[in-house]
């Protein structure tokens, strides 16, 4: 039966996609199914060979990075002192756009695959590790308190408790990052591959082939969602049960001085500033693309430099903002309506998988076109950039509710607001902050994007301009500058997300 | 993790075929050839058809080179390569070569490809932009990176910029075709030819006919690699005069053949030909009759540091060496 309901609707949302595309006057934008399914006919071997291209990639970049934020990880949970400074390395790292590293990776790689299996690990890690470390964190102190007692270390700990706790969120992790995954490998090919989905769309777009377009974006797409698909089963197979998350009382840790923080700091930045120099130094990457830390120096030391830097970034937040503020929005709300709404699920979810897979230079024109290239168009794109992370952790963390307590409401005869606002919703809290944290430097990446594709206006502009200038004492610049922001931007965040799990998830909170 | 790409190792075959023969002939070792990178400036397509042409009649084996063509994209420049020596060659223009300089890159250019500049102001026939006057009131869809090219237009047919309306769009026929402008700044080669294929009736104004002088195409080196690997640079360079020379006689063939070698790529043999056709004004002239493919004089050199500066760029004629055409074409 319901089956038999999903088809219908399936059916239906076909017709519907079909009449657009008869009727709409811009058939230059939008092909129907039929469109899709000529184009696929005559080009099956083409297909095929440039979606297993492209799916290898993604797979072996899936693969690294996830073990690379599974690591990390762990030795986070091993050595709890190096947390602030391995997560601000992460994000820093996560920070380097396409337009700054793809000719590094390009010239380390030669013509290999090797800059598109780097693209879609960089995809990946961050994500996972976020949502991997509250995984790891969300064990009852009982059980850490009890390993204490038994003179068991933190190894011990992390392998019979934390690991175990950690697999429902692991697996988040995976679903989460398979979508994106296989969107870095296609968007690693843009620097100079011989072959991929990418490669094709980009020359689609500029054939003005709209079904082959249309095409890519499908085939991205359901690769994505059975990609989804196949992981979540997988999860609930291996997972098995529904983890019970007890409220415990707050660690105790000690109240840090503003110097001691400042110190960090310090410290943290000090260690960006020798890798940044050494790694390339090691690899001898030459001066004229790969600045180093005192290029950078010398040229915003200049007043005119600065200035062009400072006037550029205040667009970009300016954009950045709103954008950022309605994809946490979207993503949570979401989250929250599936759980009211349990049938709408069967809708949504491809859809979403399907905006996140989708590379956005597909999307955006559409998204321009309907939307406008100002305030809204912009936010609108970069919140379809931002949104889906935020959506399945959310969707995730409300499925983490303890079931007593949903027992206890419900036996008193609560109605489903009530259950969502004073427990399913605090339980959500935790992933919610983590996405937060790991939407800041997407965030950042997106509305450079769409400055580049649809505004004229800010960073995003001035690293573009990069191709043509080379200047790349500019576009390394942006990146110190996007840099600085996102991690300023994450300890907001994060402050933040420390008084509110202090209150509702204190086992969070270290 | 990574594979050895099928399209080198196919060249590696293809080439080390035609040099097995070609060398059975002479009786020279075969393994004398040199490997060397040839960096492309954008994807695969005929627009590097006298490439493909001495790739795969090894011209460049029988001269002792083994060249593997790399391909551009949007996020793969050319200079970074070429400036780390992990590429010989690369394929650039005189303003981009001459920013790169700015920046602290020894380039010099070697020889030039297309002797028109390629920028065109594409337009629906219906609201066509024929002259320069026709832009104004008009919206035009381009990167924003492109105004000082669209500024220079300006500035040489005494046109006010700020009477066009400039739109920023990704590079993409779509705009214009659903009507958001009313003209692209675009290559005469690529999405003209897109719309003209697709059915889309369209008009463009070379950019080159209305005083915009600046070569394009351009072969870039580094003055190390003048100094000291000039033997592969003429032989790189004699190749593709050979390669050109028969794009030039049947730039059907040349397309046909672009289609055939990258299978992967997604090619339309359609509007290949007609990109081939399109470029054989840009890239042959009076001069390149004259003195052969490449070439450059004193005079287009001047005239293209003139259009330089128009772009803000200050550029000397050092810039360009014409030592290694000489030896090529002498």
């Amino acid at each position: 039966m319901a089956a038999l309901r999903a088809l219908g609707w399936g059916l239906f949302f076909l017709a519907i996609w079909e009449l657009l595309a008869r009727v709409s006057a811009q058939d230059v934008l939008l092909s129907g199914p039929s469109d899709i399914a000529v184009h696929i006919s005559g080009n099956v071997g083409l297909l095929a060979r440039a979606t297993l291209e492209t799916s290898i990639n993604a797979m072996w970049g899936f693969v690294w990075g996830n073990l690379g934020a599974v690591l990390l990880g762990a030795v986070i949970m091993l050595v709890p002192r190096s947390e602030r400074t391995l997560l601000a390395l992460a994000l820093l790292v996560f920070c380097v756009p396409l337009i700054a590293s793809g000719p590094i990776l390009r010239v380390l790689f030669g013509t290999g695959t090797g800059p598109q299996v780097t693209l879609g690990a960089l995809a990946v890690y961050y994500t996972t590790l976020l949502t991997f470390l509250i995984g790891l964190r969300s064990v009852s102190q009982n059980w850490t308190d009890l390993m204490r007692i038994y003179g068991r270390g933190a190894l011990s700990t992390l392998i019979r408790v934390r690991a175990r706790a950690s697999l429902p969120y692991l697996f988040v992790g995976l679903q989460i990052s398979a979508p994106a995954a296989f969107l870095g490998a296609m968007i690693g090919e843009f620097t100079g591959a011989e072959r991929g989905l990418g490669v094709l769309t980009l020359r689609a777009m500029r054939g003005l082939d709209t079904d082959a377009t249309w095409t890519l974006a499908l085939v991205a797409a359901l690769i994505a969602m059975a990609a989804y698909t196949v992981l979540g089963w997988l999860g609930q197979r291996v997972v098995g049960y529904r983890p019970v998350v007890l409220l415990s009382a707050p660690a105790s840790s000690g109240p840090r001085t503003p110097w001691a923080a400042l110190a960090e700091i310090g410290f943290i930045v000090f260690l960006v500033l020798i890798l940044w120099q050494a790694s390339m130094d090691v690899f001898e990457l030459n001066r004229f693309f790969a600045k180093r830390p005192g290029d950078v120096w010398t040229f915003v030391m200049e007043p005119q430099n600065r200035s062009t830097l400072l006037s550029a970034l205040g667009e970009t937040l300016a954009f950045a903002a709103p954008g950022y503020v309605a994809g946490l929005a979207l993503g949570a709300g979401l989250a929250v309506l599936l759980v009211l709404s349990p049938r709408l699920s069967t809708a949504a979810m491809p859809v979403a998988v399907a905006l996140r897979a989708v590379p956005i230079i597909t999307t955006a024109p559409l998204l321009v076109l309907a939307f406008g290239r100002g305030l809204v168009g912009t936010m609108v794109v970069v919140a379809v950039m931002i949104f889906f992370p935020t959506f399945v952790a959310c969707q995730q963390g409300l499925r983490q509710t303890p079931g007593q307590i949903v027992d206890v409401f419900r036996s008193y005869g609560a109605g489903r607001w009530h259950v969502l606002r004073a427990a399913q919703v605090p339980a959500m809290l935790p992933a919610f902050f983590a996405s937060a944290r790991m939407a800041v430097p997407a965030a950042l990446l997106a509305v450079t994007t769409v400055e580049w594709l649809a505004t004229g206006k800010g960073i995003g502009v001035l690293m573009a301009m990069t191709a043509s200038t080379s200047n790349y004492n500019m576009l390394w610049s942006c990146v110190v500058v996007l840099a600085i922001v996102a991690t300023a931007v994450y300890g907001i965040v994060a402050g933040i997300e420390r008084a509110v799990l202090r209150i509702y998830a204190s086992e969070q909170v270290t | 993790m990574t594979q050895p790409a099928h399209l080198t190792r196919r060249f590696f075959l293809q080439t080390s075929a035609a040099a097995g023969m070609a060398t059975a002939a002479a009786g020279v070792p075969a393994f004398a050839a040199t490997s060397v990178n040839f960096q492309l400036s954008w994807l695969h397509s005929v627009q590097f058809g006298g490439s493909y042409i001495a790739a795969s009649k090894g011209y460049w084996s029988d001269l002792g080179l083994d060249v593997s063509l790399s391909q551009g994209g949007p996020n793969a420049p050319v200079e970074p390569p070429v400036v780390s020596g992990t590429a010989l060659v690369g394929i650039s223009a005189a303003d981009y070569t001459a920013a790169a300089v700015a920046q602290g890159a020894p380039f010099k250019i070697i020889a030039v490809a297309m002797q028109k500049n390629p920028f065109a102001i594409a337009s629906l026939a219906g609201n066509p932009v024929n002259t320069p006057a026709d832009l104004i009131g008009k919206r035009i869809g381009m990167a924003v990176a492109n105004t000082p090219v669209l500024q220079a237009l300006c500035t040489l047919n005494d046109i006010d910029i700020n009477d066009i309306d400039i739109v920023p769009t990704q590079y993409d026929p779509a705009p214009l075709v659903s009507g958001q402008v009313d003209c692209l700044l675009c290559w005469e080669t690529d999405l003209p030819v897109a719309m003209t294929v697709q059915g889309v009736d369209n008009t463009t104004m070379l950019m080159a006919d209305h005083g915009y002088a600046l070569h394009s195409q351009t072969y870039i080196a580094t003055e190390d690699a003048l100094a000291n690997r000039r033997a592969d640079l003429v032989a790189l360079l004699k190749g593709e005069v050979m390669g050109w020379n028969d794009y030039l006689a049947d730039t059907d063939a040349a397309a046909a053949l672009a289609v055939e070698m990258f299978p992967d790529a997604g090619l339309d043999l359609e509007a290949q030909k007609l990109q081939a056709a399109r470029q054989v004004p840009l890239m042959f002239s009076d001069l390149t009759a004259e003195n052969g493919f490449g070439w450059f004089t004193d005079e287009t050199v001047a005239s293209n540091i003139e259009t330089l500066a128009l772009l803000g760029q200050d550029v000397s004629a050092d810039l360009w060496d014409r030592s290694l055409l000489e030896e090529v074409h002498g």
